[in-house]
């Protein structure tokens, strides 16, 4: 018998727990829905990085370089050709292009063909794919449509050498678009670390709506313990209780993330095969349990983390005053800025970010409550003084909302930084990368010289013509600190024209052009300055061919799509001996048009067809990709910013009810409801334009972080840094706007009559 | 009779609890003159708090007229901005209420609320702490309210009315959260400082020795009228 009352204590203690829920199911309601929500966001934000991280690498491979076979008399490739390289054990598989009269590019390709790459060597990925298609079909389908215009490939292996052809052949690269590189790794690593920056900030939202409903529960703890029930059973209960909430929200949570990401994940996915004409978009490959697992251990340590290190804290608070937290927090940021200065590698930048948002998230919040009360200081008017005062209380009750604003405020601001300088990056690159209109590949066996002679004498009575020649090989760099004298690619151009000279260097000295035209220098790329801590007016030992030669650096140019040292040169002052290998011809052909230059070059090459890429064409496709990417990344932070901004309004309602008496005191002193709602506004507006201030900072040093320390450690190349003030104005008037809505709220709580407070610290000022 | 500070006339309040609606206050009349003290008392529940927000223009009567210092408020009609305007001017300035509890602004010292209210009502902020020695708290000037006793928040509380030197002076059980001792010295110093001063006041109360201090007596739980 004597287990039976026990049995009932049991079954009563968790009735009188969550008797709160039943008085305020509002409150277990706005748990819940954040709960859900933030695991959606979170989900959401990190499915699709995942997802668009694998539909990147599928189309870096998709159209990564291969290797080609190629006739040397310039001539294109026929089924003979095909038949007598495999005759002679030459792997190679045709890859027929098809420009049907309606429609989109095609390929045919023959996957039995392809079964001498072996399984760790496919010629592509692609051909994983069902030939539906979309854009590959089988090579027999391929050959009967009727086309506007078809071309024969034969790839080979990267394994196949020159010796291993018969005569009359020769190997090239193949690539059917151009590489975006690191462009994009780069972009995708900066998401990766704000996807953990928009999960520090929905655990902080969770934190603040639990402890408000634990706030309000202390006084049933506090009787419970009057009534003997030991405060170990209590915390034994409450884990039970969000253990058992965040089951129920955190797997709708991800389901509803998984469904916005796949529902924003379409247009990329698009976007994607527009550029790659491959089906690319990865879907929804990741699984459940991951998602499932970090929501419910961010929920349990957001709302539990007190009762987990209680013991820790108590010990804490006992050694250490008040004043020695902001110091604390004032040392982790100092720390943290200077770390991330002098951070030599990826890691300790991130560990850097943390301690920078660690204590700027601490001091931001005291550092409201201090400036307020500065203000009060100087305050002549009692008025004044009460606002600034009260103030400084609301910064203090409301700062795990407030720093989670203040933290997405910044992540926003950064993104939008982040996302813009990339658009606005990738839009140079591409321009300058495909500034001409035409990429034009010199026939093997064929000699540029005599198409570039031709190219000369057009020049004169052709307006609008635009061309270089550009000559690709490689080069030794020699007498650097670095033992290995590194291998650089080389491109040498000729002449250096309007299509090379609207390039933008990072750095460059005095007449640049024209030193570079008349071979009196260099230029590099950013990625071998940094490696070789190299600048413009430094000498730069070169192997070029038999040559040594030391040459002065004129500028160095950024290039995102390429990891390796590259070296800009005029191809009038290449020796001899240089290994040219490969060749090709950028042009505008101006007023004529492209077809009488094809047909000129096709006769001067004789060749039927030229190997030729429209680069206007490539670059719309390849932007399209990266507008969508960018418009998902910007989504997907205004949202996170939403809901930062919605549990602000949640908890600024919350806790302005609970001072609701004293704005009720101000009309019993005499001021009319209109004038107490004027003081409210203030009170929110500055409130929330503070925290709006501070997140300013925050959210240009995390651009400076992504770009300028991030990109450099993890890819060798900076960004561009770039401010917007008129986004800084937007994320101004968003914060202001929260401060109006709980205004808002508070003015129609002000008509209706108010409560003393009742609990004992209420009672005695103990909000002060 | 002294000069009428307050006069009340038929006035009427109830409250809709579900679909039921329950009367608080009806047919009420009474006045009060200038220095007067009147003691309302009643179970709780029968209106005493309702009153005196009604007195200071918090609530709005049904029905009936209220007349304060000469200013008639028809309580009938919903009220317009002017007299909502109106009763706001006269709680600023003419009207001083002191609750049970939680009077001031916890988040300024008790020489900062004095000042305040001082402040709000027009009149000098000068002698905020001259009414705080006054009401013996002088020494506390500096501290915040939760730096303070109950009782001692109520004397700060009762200096902020003085300051702001009323006309009338409206305590809802300004003494029930306190113990037997320190009641009866606040209340000692309220009744002093009121006769001192000469303005009116009504204090709401249970408390059958405190009412005896003042010069009429309203039971709300048993008259409809005075």
């Amino acid at each position: 018998m004597k287990g039976l009352p026990s049995l009932l204590a049991s079954f009563s203690l968790p009735g009188a727990l969550f008797s709160h829920y039943r008085r305020h199911p509002l409150q277990l309601l706005a748990l819940a829905v954040m709960i859900v929500l933030a695991t959606m966001l979170w989900t959401g934000v990190n499915h699709l990085t995942s997802q668009a991280r694998a539909s990147l690498n599928q189309s870096e491979q998709a159209v990564a370089e291969r290797q080609q076979v190629v006739r040397d008399d310039g001539q294109m490739l026929a089924v003979d050709d095909f038949v007598a390289l495999r005759l002679v054990g030459v792997c190679v598989m045709p890859w027929l292009e098809v420009t049907p009269e309606t429609g989109n590019r095609l390929v045919g390709i023959d996957p039995l063909a392809a079964y001498c790459f072996g399984s760790r060597n496919r010629p592509s990925p692609a051909l994983d794919q069902p030939l539906n298609g979309k854009p590959f079909l089988d090579m027999g389908v391929a050959t009967a449509i009727k086309s506007r215009d078809s071309r024969l490939y034969l790839l080979t292996p990267d394994t196949t050498q020159t010796a291993d052809l018969p005569g009359g052949y020769q190997l090239t690269s193949f690539s059917t678009s151009p590489d975006t590189g690191e462009l994009g790794d780069s972009f995708l690593l900066n998401l990766e670390a704000l996807g953990i920056l928009v999960l520090l900030i929905t655990a902080l939202l969770l934190r603040s709506v639990y402890l408000l409903g634990l706030v309000q529960r202390r006084d049933s703890f506090a009787l419970l313990h009057r009534f003997g029930v030991s405060p170990d059973r209590v915390q034994r209960w409450l884990v039970f209780e969000i253990l058992a909430l965040a089951l129920m929200c955190v797997v709708p949570g991800v389901g509803l993330g998984r469904w916005l990401a796949a529902g924003l994940g379409g247009g990329f996915g698009q976007a994607l095969d527009g550029l790659f004409d491959i089906p690319l978009y990865a879907g929804q490959g990741q699984g459940w349990a991951m998602p499932v697992l970090v929501m419910l251990a961010v929920v349990v340590i957001a709302c539990l983390g007190d009762l987990l290190l209680l013991r820790f804290r108590e010990r804490l608070s006992l050694i250490l005053p008040k004043t020695v937290y902001s110091g604390l927090a004032a040392l982790l940021l100092v720390a943290g800025l200077a770390m991330a200065w002098l951070a030599p590698s990826l890691p300790w930048v991130f560990i850097a970010v943390a301690l920078v948002f660690a204590g700027a998230g601490w001091l931001a919040p005291y550092a409201v409550a201090r400036i307020a009360r500065w203000c009060a200081g100087r305050s002549t008017k009692p008025l004044a003084l009460w606002r600034y005062r009260e103030l400084a209380v609301l910064a203090r009750r409301l700062t795990l909302p407030l720093v989670a604003l203040q933290f997405a405020l910044a992540m926003v601001l950064a993104v939008q930084a982040l996302v813009t300088t990339f658009e606005d990056t990738f839009d140079r690159w591409l321009g300058q990368r495909l500034e001409a209109a035409y990429y034009i590949e010199v026939p093997a066996g064929a000699d540029g010289r005599q198409a570039a002679e031709w190219l000369t004498r057009q020049q004169t009575n052709t307006p609008g013509l635009q061309w270089h020649r550009v000559m690709r090989g490689q080069a030794q760099v020699t007498g650097t600190d670095n033992a290995n004298n590194p291998q650089v690619d080389v491109f040498a151009v000729a002449p250096v024209g309007a299509l090379i000279r609207s390039w933008s260097l990072l750095e460059a000295a005095d007449q640049h052009w024209e030193a570079l035209d008349s071979g009196s220098g260099v230029m590099i790329n950013e990625q071998l300055a940094r490696r070789q801590n190299l600048s413009v007016g430094n000498n730069l030992k070169l192997r070029l061919g038999n040559q040594q030669r030391v040459m002065p650096i004129q500028g160095i140019y950024p290039d995102y799509g390429r990891p390796v040292g590259e070296i800009l040169l005029s191809a009038e002052t290449l020796p001899d001996s240089f290994n040219v290998r490969f060749e090709s011809f950028s042009v505008t052909p101006g007023k004529p048009g492209i077809a009488q230059m094809t047909d000129a070059l096709q006769g001067i090459w004789q060749v039927e067809a030229l190997s030729m890429r429209d680069n206007g064409t490539i670059r719309e496709l390849a932007t399209s990709v990266f507008d969508q990417t960018f418009a998902l990344t910007r989504a997907m932070t205004l949202l996170t910013l939403i809901l930062a901004a919605a549990a602000l309004l949640m908890m600024g309602w919350v806790f302005f009810s609970t001072r609701a008496w004293y704005f009720r005191l101000l009309v019993a002193w005499g001021m009319s409801q209109r004038q107490v709602a004027g003081q409210l506004l203030r009170l929110a507006l500055l409130l929330t334009g503070g925290i709006a201030v501070l997140a300013l900072p925050l959210g240009i040093w995390l651009t400076w972080v992504l770009v300028h320390r991030i990109n450099p450690l993890a890819f060798g190349w900076t960004l561009p840094m770039a401010v917007y003030p008129a986004f800084w104005f937007e994320l101004g008037m968003l914060s202001l706007a929260v401060g109006l809505s709980i205004a808002a709220l508070m003015r129609r709580q002000l008509g209706r009559p108010a409560v003393a407070p009742v609990s004992a610290s209420a009672l005695t000022g103990g909000e002060r | 009779m002294a000069e009428s500070l307050l006069a009340v006339r038929g006035l009427s309040k109830h409250f809709v609890s579900g679909n039921e609606t329950v009367p608080v206050i009806e047919k009420l009349s009474f006045t009060l003159g200038q220095g007067q003290s009147l003691a309302l008392t009643g179970r709780s529940g029968s209106g005493k708090s309702t009153l005196l927000n009604l007195l200071c223009g918090l609530e709005l009567a049904d029905a009936g007229t209220i007349v304060l210092q000469g200013q008639v408020f028809e309580t009938g009609a919903k009220i317009a901005r002017q007299k909502a305007m109106k009763w706001s001017s006269l709680r600023r300035q003419q009207i001083g209420v002191v609750f049970q509890e939680a009077n001031l602004m916890p988040a300024l010292t008790l020489l900062e609320n004095v000042q305040f209210r001082a402040q709000l009502a027009g009149r000098s902020t000068a002698s905020s702490q001259d009414w705080l020695t006054r009401l013996d708290i002088g020494a506390l000037a500096q501290r915040y309210p939760d730096q303070v006793s109950g009782g001692q928040r109520q004397r700060a509380a009762l200096a902020m009315v003085f300051a702001m030197e009323p006309a009338l002076i409206l305590a809802d059980e300004p003494t029930g959260s306190l113990d037997r001792h320190t009641a009866d010295e606040v209340t000692q110093v309220l009744f002093d400082l009121q006769a001192r001063y000469g303005c009116g006041l009504i204090l709401a109360t249970h408390d059958a020795e405190l009412a005896a201090g003042c010069q009429q007596h309203l039971d709300l739980g048993h008259l409809s009228s005075l």
